[in-house]
């Protein structure tokens, strides 16, 4: 290698050469030429200008028109040379006709090809040479190559062609500008680039091409002017040889490819799961049994967490799975091991916010491998390998595998990359965990502390249209969806994802009742967004404008004037309720997506928010809950309602065993001298 | 005097252009200009909008195709050009909708055998095509590229974009300057959402067709009558995002229960039946384009679509 006491090439000196160069050979030029297979001329100054370049003239022409642009010199200098000295021979391509064009367009839409990659100059070594090649090869990419890496390859055994999706332009790193002016024919043929229209060939080149430029060594001034001028079109160019200059990217061979594809923001699609099990969300549904479980973790049995965290880019490998302790084959038939998954991701668009919500999708993918199951979150879950997958090769690693390329695969906008640690060793597991219980209780904090006077912004969800045509929910952090599966975080991330899905968000705008939680922005996405069919919407409020209900809700709010208060009935409870009615009869009567007063789709977990029936006096209206409700969020309300200084309130909340009818209600309410009795009226 | 059909509308459906006579670089007598209606179907006797098309569906491989359509055509089922041919000398259908049910056996790698059907299918008839490619997403590269590419210059409409799967159609359709059928599943936003997403890709939207997929009468085409509805509600009161040309086809149709086990000297009339009163009820509903499969419907749907337009309403269809 040569390095050391050798100068640094100085690009913005050598560019400023190199233009000065360029513009005389361009007054040089003596003949006429045209490529062959082409409708687009000289494609470049075609597209730039939409004059037909055949000659001096109007080479000369566009030149001017374009304010001396290197690449339209480079265009023409290399056009007039091989109409003089004739297309170089094999293996060089040299210009490249517009069918071929066409096909590889078509590769790059269809996602066959993910980006395209020029590579100029002298490399240090053909290996490395070789390496990088291999590399843009195993990430999808289509290669271009000029000058003196081609012999190099060569050389090496590298077998070159458009099969091999490494394409050798030309002897000289000039001829690296058939690169551009590929990258100009596909705008024209795929982008609806009309010729002329510079600002839109920018555009696409910038937005739309996925293109990344390697330069090694030896390039000419020339050379220099005409690689710098590929920035305008929005293409990094990573230097691997001496080049000193503000707007290259410096890098090594190693991660060359990686920092260039992340510049541009190209992604790798993982598409198949390297593991000997099956992996779909057919098996999420499936248990397995503890006769047919091999080993298990967690669950109460032995020490077990999980816990997802963002990295920065370069402390993490992608797709790294390490498994620090014993592997399974050194676990006892059923028997309960400790067992910590860390999961590190890293991603332009991730941010530390989201790393609860990808947390949680470990319980998803986990279930959907055919033989590993998982329940419960934190450091309480519970997860089992099936005796059958493990009899076929399944290992803890493999554990780490399909989560590491799930997560690649459900979020590829958000996450670069994903590396998972499995630990098995128990004295590690529990050392970890303690790190990580710390992360939870922060996270906590910060969850806890998100209140919706906070954000100016809530998300509205419109899945359920398909079946509720006209119903919107409009989840705020204090009120989840009313199926109690999408969060105001999941609603703000998938937006994020899918700028164009069921996830909007949603301005707030100007209050218009505060108690009820009415706000003009809200108004007027609702309108939109149901088709003109609600006018308005309480958040807070199940009496007036309450939101519309689709059939997913977990739960369903009701008043009942008899008592002057409110009842929740959840989806699991299958008797008749004191309003006369089972939750299937009233789902029925207030689903579809319309808005009726007095009833309300809620999640479960509403019932905990500070803004629960905030529109009708607050939670001391609840008058009855299904008990086993009661029972699961026994814990959880009454600590929210000593805060509240309702110490007592807790047991005023009647339940099928102290009340079935409304008549019984009425009773037992003036029994326990319920607050609601004495509320003001609801009707 | 009477009902303003235009209501408060201020939107119009685009307009598709589907095959490409010699003038426009193609080889076909008769090229269809689509869409471009600016109120419900059959409302305004001066509308734009012209009547719905026919579409007659032939496959190149009829091994599971409907036994009744197979029994009334005959061998020429088992001859791709000669059938295509007859669909538009014979049955009189509007434009011909080719399924190359060859490509969905397993295990299927003769992707050259489709550029050859498809060249066939093309000289075979005049009228404009309707291609149906792969259904599997590992040939669909392959496929989507040899039918675009066989098909350059004659304005094809290819077969079908789905939101999980739309790349390779949408590749072959900006390549080869063809349209392309997006199809969600009987769900306007899903219907929108794809659009959108299709024209990110770079498909411009005199490009797209909407499916928004049909249900048999009687297997839940009310589901795709509102869904088609509500789609073409958004399209008049201004969401371009939905305003284009829908496409239908109840490919269930020949195989629900009423038909498939009627007597058998009356299946042909009860399966005809059975398509035209879906097929109408979709081009009720607004759709520009109705695909059959039965030969005998297409003349009965033509008649009604006749009647519906003339000034006469008072005329009853058959």
């Amino acid at each position: 290698m040569i390095t050391g006491n050798k100068t640094m090439t100085d690009v913005e000196l050598s560019k400023k050469r190199g233009e000065e160069q360029l513009k005389v050979e361009m007054m040089n030029l003596k003949h006429s030429f045209s490529y062959e297979e082409t409708a687009y001329h000289l494609p470049i100054s075609f597209a730039l200008t939409g004059i037909a370049v055949h000659d001096p003239v109007s080479a000369a022409d566009v030149f001017t028109r374009t304010d001396n642009n290197p690449i339209v010199a480079s265009e023409c200098i290399l056009a007039d040379k091989t109409a003089i000295r004739g297309k170089e021979p094999s293996p060089y391509t040299g210009f490249i006709g517009d069918t071929v064009i066409r096909k590889l367009g078509y590769s790059l839409v269809d996602g066959s090809i993910l980006g395209l990659a020029l590579v100029v100059g002298t490399p240090g070594s053909s290996g490395t040479a070789a390496a990088i090649c291999r590399e843009l090869q195993e990430k999808y990419m289509l290669t271009f190559l000029a000058g003196t890496i081609i012999p190099s390859l060569s050389a090496s055994g590298v077998r070159l062609g458009l099969d091999y999706r490494l394409i050798p332009l030309g002897s000289a790193p000039s001829h690296g500008i058939h690169f551009v002016d590929i990258i100009a024919r596909v705008a024209m043929m795929f982008g609806g680039v009309t010729p002329g229209d510079t600002q839109r060939l920018l555009t696409y080149a910038a937005e739309r091409a996925k293109a990344i430029v390697i330069v090694f060594e030896g390039l000419t001034d020339e050379e220099i002017a005409f690689v710098d001028g590929m920035r305008v079109l929005g293409f990094p160019i990573l230097s691997l040889g001496d080049y000193q200059s503000g707007s290259w990217i410096s890098s090594s061979p190693e991660d060359v490819v990686r920092k260039g594809m992340e510049a541009k923001g190209i992604r790798v699609n993982v598409t198949a799961i390297p593991i000997p099990m099956g992996c779909s969300p057919a098996f999420e549904g499936k248990s397995i049994r503890k006769e047919e479980m091999y080993v298990e973790f967690g669950g109460g049995r032995s020490t077990a967490f999980e816990l997802l965290r963002m990295r920065p880019a370069n402390e993490i490998k992608d797709g790294q799975v390490t498994v620090i302790g014993p592997e399974i084959d050194s676990m006892k038939e059923g028997s309960a091991n400790p067992l910590g998954i860390v999961i590190e991701v890293a991603g332009k668009a991730m941010k530390k916010d989201y790393e609860p919500v990808l947390e949680r999708r470990i319980h998803n993918f986990v279930n959907y491998g055919e033989g590993s199951w998982h329940v419960a979150q934190r450091d309480l879950i519970w997860v089992r390998l099936s005796k059958e997958v493990v009899a076929k090769g399944v290992r803890i690693e493999h554990l780490g595998k399909l989560l590491a390329s799930k997560f690649r695969m459900d979020f590829p906008q958000l996450l670069d990359a994903v590396a998972v640690t499995l630990i098995t060793d128990p004295e590690k597991v529990s050392a970890a965990r303690k790190e990580a219980e710390k992360i939870y209780e922060e996270r906590d904090a910060r969850i806890k502390g998100m209140r919706d006077n906070e954000v100016n912004t809530y998300y509205s969800c419109t899945l359920c249209q398909t079946f509720a045509p006209n119903h919107v929910c409009v989840i705020t952090p204090e009120r989840p969806a009313l199926c109690g599966a999408i969060s105001w975080l999941d609603g703000k991330i998938a937006f994020e994802m899918s700028p164009s899905g069921a996830n909007q968000p949603v301005e707030k705008g100007a209050i218009i009742n505060a108690q009820n939680g009415e706000f003009e922005g809200v108004n007027r996405f609702i309108k939109k967004a149901s088709h003109g069919e609600i006018d308005r919407c309480s958040l807070y409020s199940v009496m007036e404008y309450p939101m519309t209900c689709c059939g997913c809700f977990e739960a369903i709010a009701l008043m009942l004037p008899e008592v002057n208060g409110i009842m929740v009935v959840n989806r699991e409870f299958k008797g008749v309720t004191p309003s006369g009615m089972s939750f299937s009869t009233l789902a029925g009567t207030i689903g579809g997506g319309a808005q009726t007063p007095g009833f309300a789709g809620i999640s479960k977990n509403y019932i905990l928010s500070d803004r629960f029936l905030q529109g009708e006096g607050g939670i001391q209206r609840l008058v009855w809950l299904p008990s086993q409700l009661k029972e699961e969020l026994k814990p959880r309300l009454v600590s929210k309602l000593n805060e509240q200084g309702l110490n007592d309130f807790f047991d005023k909340i009647a339940d099928e065993t102290t009340a079935t009818t409304i008549e019984e209600l009425i009773v037992f309410l003036e029994r326990v001298k319920h607050p609601a009795l004495a509320m003001k009226p609801l009707v | 005097m009477g009902l303003d059909v235009h209501f408060d509308w201020t939107g119009s459906i685009g307009e598709v252009v589907l095959g490409a006579t010699k003038s426009d670089g193609g080889s076909r007598k008769i090229s269809y200009r689509i869409g471009g209606g600016t109120t419900l179907p059959f409302l305004d006797a001066d509308s734009p909008a012209p009547s719905p098309l026919i579409a007659f569906e032939v496959c190149d491989n009829p091994q599971f195709w409907s036994p009744i359509v197979r029994k009334y055509c005959g061998d020429i089922t088992n001859n791709t050009p000669e059938w295509v041919h007859a669909a538009e000398a014979s049955y009189g259908a509007d434009l011909i909708r080719l399924y190359l049910t060859s490509t969905r056996q397993r295990n299927f790698t003769d992707v050259s055998s489709v550029g050859k059907t498809v060249e066939e299918v093309l000289s075979a008839t005049d009228l404009p095509l309707i291609i149906e490619g792969s259904n599997e997403p590992k040939i669909d590269s392959d496929v989507f590229q040899k039918c675009g590419e066989t098909g350059q210059g004659e304005k094809l409409l290819l077969g079908t974009a789905e939101a999980s799967r739309y790349r390779s159609i949408a590749a072959a359709a900006l390549a080869y300057d063809h349209s392309i059928i997006a199809q969600s599943p009987i769900d306007v936003n899903l219907a929108k959402q794809l659009n959108i997403l299709l024209r990110e890709i770079g498909i411009q939207r005199d490009h797209i067709v909407i499916d928004p997929y049909t249900g048999s009468l009687g297997y839940g085409f009310e589901y795709s009558y509102s869904a088609m509805e509500r789609i073409r509600f958004s399209a008049l009161k201004g969401d371009v995002d939905l305003a284009m040309p829908m496409i239908c086809s109840a490919i269930d149709t020949l195989t629900v229960k009423e038909v498939r086990e009627s007597e058998l000297q009356i299946q042909d009339e009860i399966a005809v039946r059975w398509e035209f009163y879906t097929g109408f009820a979709a081009a009720v509903a607004g759709a520009e384009i109705i695909c059959v499969r039965h030969p005998a419907t297409i003349m009965m749907l033509r008649k009604a679509f006749g009647s519906l337009k003339s000034q006469d309403r008072t005329r009853m269809v058959m």
